[in-house]
């Protein structure tokens, strides 16, 4: 019962979250000099057929009266029409979702599957060649970031060796095992840098448990290390992590829209920052809130998750 | 002066701590000389160097235009350093002074403002530096200017909890009973006590500024050309990576040597005994 209450309260924090989120992104832009309605005539409109597009626009009408308009037209799924494109928003990103959404989901599991194991295997080894060699491993890979990895994927993996076609984007709907195939250079290049982080925090995180009375007690029961490692340890030793990730799943987003343009990838990234080189608002405004949703839940679930994982934080 | 360096040393004798000073060392070193001198004048074409390889005149070998990488290298440096210093200035300053206003009155204004804060705080900074370069148009003074505001909430946040803390300790109830004023407590008493926690955050600002800027350069919107810029060597390198695999190892080692430099060195300092 409790969870559940505790859901609901987050999911009113959330809701004023996005509020504020979509009030700053519309009043931002509201802020920026420049009529949508003179731009698109041009300067030598006569001011009538000026004045009759300001009020199809909405622009004769109050900023609080826009702002709910759009908020409203926005819930229904209607981000209005690109300024450069002229086509709807929604139409334009839409199909572009999924692409980001597999490469931050890639790269997500990628850091949870390969961190793991790697951290366990350091504390197993801890101070000997294996824990001091991966140590400094990880402090050069944390160092390098994800566009650099990007590119040297391309030239090594791409170029030498050939195993995939540098540019050679395969669109999911036509053929999705070849474009999983694509998406997994650049999601294991954006998963890198949150994958050195994992294992260090998640090394700490373990040896930090490991020192606790429980793992004593648990050992004079008779277990075996394996079993309390994963039975009693990781477990533990796995809250700050999540909460870790759940987080990172936003610099995942981030990342993934840097990696777009190295491997050439038409997703969200490519769309955000054409519009922000056009400035086609309405297209920046939907793409930040469509972002900020994702971060939001993902807080949400990584909520759930740690309260799942340790019954103590339920109160 | 030698006697506090040899102090310093004597209390991170750890291998981090050395290493991470030398290559800083090396890094600022080189953005200093970046102001005054590159070998090459670095937005100097030659038609007949077009992408040549590493050699004895041009270390680094030349870009697709004939330019000296090394020259171009150097002044990305000294462009990527200043801006992450200055945007990190920014930052950490207004995150400061926000969060010890938050931290020290609380209170219904410490709510509103917190929340605020944590709405931008989930949001990844690159990502609000690059809506506010939408709003602003790109170059390095509004780099410094998105940049400096997208990481005001993760210093805010930190020093908001510090001073949260302290403002409840018996030597802020003292000062008060001397008569100190609210600025004085702030700024004399308790900031001097959160430092060790300030200078690791802005070391770790320091890096995620040297990152951002490089990947909103690769975007084409960081610093605009001719101006050189490590990001922007980066996305251009790329399209010869096949001809030129020098020009992208180049350019991208050094943004990683950047970044390992103060790692390293922000390691070693929390790793004191």
């Amino acid at each position: 019962m409790s969870l559940l209450k505790a859901v609901i309260k987050k999911l009113g924090i959330i809701l004023l979250t996005l509020l504020l989120v979509s009030f700053a992104v519309y009043a931002a832009f509201e802020l920026i000099p420049g009529d949508p309605a003179l731009s698109k005539l041009g300067t030598d409109a006569t001011p009538e057929a000026l004045a009759a597009l300001r009020h199809e626009m909405g622009l004769d009408k109050p900023f609080i009266f826009r702002y709910f308009s759009w908020l409203l037209s926005c819930l229904k799924g209607d981000f209005g029409i690109s300024l450069s494109y002229g086509r709807t928003v929604s139409s334009m990103i839409i199909s572009r979702i999924p692409v980001t959404v597999f490469l931050t989901l890639f790269s997500t599991l990628i850091t949870v599957v390969v961190s793991i194991p790697v951290a366990v295997l350091m504390t197993k080894y801890a101070g000997r060649f294996f824990d001091r060699f991966t140590y400094v491993v990880n402090q050069l890979v944390m160092s390098v970031p994800s566009f650099f990895a990007g590119i040297l994927f391309t030239w090594f993996f791409g170029m030498i060796l050939k195993l995939f076609k540098p540019g050679g984007y395969v669109s999911y709907d036509k053929d999705l095992p070849g474009f999983l195939f694509y998406i997994l250079f650049p999601s294991i290049a954006v998963a890198l840098p949150k994958c050195a982080m994992s294992v260090k925090l998640l090394r700490s995180s373990i040896l930090e448990e490991a020192d606790k009375d429980y793992v004593r007690t648990a050992y004079s029961r008779g277990n075996s290390t394996m079993q309390v490692m994963y039975r009693h340890v990781l477990k533990n030793a796995l809250i700050p992590l999540v909460t870790f990730w759940s987080m990172s799943v936003a610099d995942m987003i981030a990342g993934a829209i840097v990696i777009e343009q190295v491997f050439n990838i038409p997703g969200l990234g490519r769309i955000l920052l054409s519009s922000i080189q056009n400035r086609d608002y309405p297209v920046v405004e939907a793409v930040i809130m469509l972002i900020a949703l994702v971060v939001v839940v993902m807080n949400l679930l990584s909520d759930i998750l740690c309260k799942k994982i340790d019954p103590r934080l339920k109160s | 002066m030698i006697k506090t360096v040899k102090k310093l040393f004597e209390k991170y004798k750890g291998f981090n701590f050395c290493a991470g000073l030398i290559i800083t060392a090396v890094i600022f070193l080189i953005a200093v000389t970046g102001i005054f001198y590159t070998p090459y004048p670095s937005t100097a074409m030659n038609a007949a160097l077009k992408n040549a390889a590493p050699g004895a005149a041009h270390i680094f070998g030349c870009d697709n235009y004939g330019r000296d990488i090394f020259s171009r290298v150097m002044e990305g440096i000294k462009n990527t350093f200043f801006i992450s210093f200055f945007t990190v200035l920014l930052g950490s300053v207004a995150g400061m002074i926000l969060g010890a206003v938050c931290g020290y009155y609380g209170g219904k204004l410490d709510n509103i403002l917190m929340r605020l804060n944590d709405a931008l705080f989930a949001f990844p900074s690159i990502l609000l530096a690059m809506v506010i370069i939408a709003l602003v148009g790109p170059g390095a003074f509004n780099v410094v200017l998105a940049l400096g505001i997208a990481f005001i909430p993760s210093f805010a946040r930190i020093v908001r909890a510090e001073f949260k803390k302290q403002a409840s300790l018996d030597y802020i109830a003292g000062a008060k009973l001397m008569g100190a004023g609210d600025i004085r407590i702030m700024f004399v008493h308790i900031l001097p006590n959160i430092l060790p926690v300030l200078i690791s955050s802005v070391m770790i600002g320091f890096n995620n500024a040297v990152l951002a800027e490089a990947g909103l350069s690769f975007l084409g919107i960081g610093v605009q050309p001719p101006e050189a810029s490590l990001g922007r060597m980066l996305s251009e390198a790329q399209a010869f990576l096949f001809t030129a695999p020098w020009y992208a190892v180049f350019t991208g080692l050094s943004i990683a040597l950047m970044v390992l430099g103060f790692a390293l060195l922000s390691e070693g300092i929390s790793e004191k005994k």
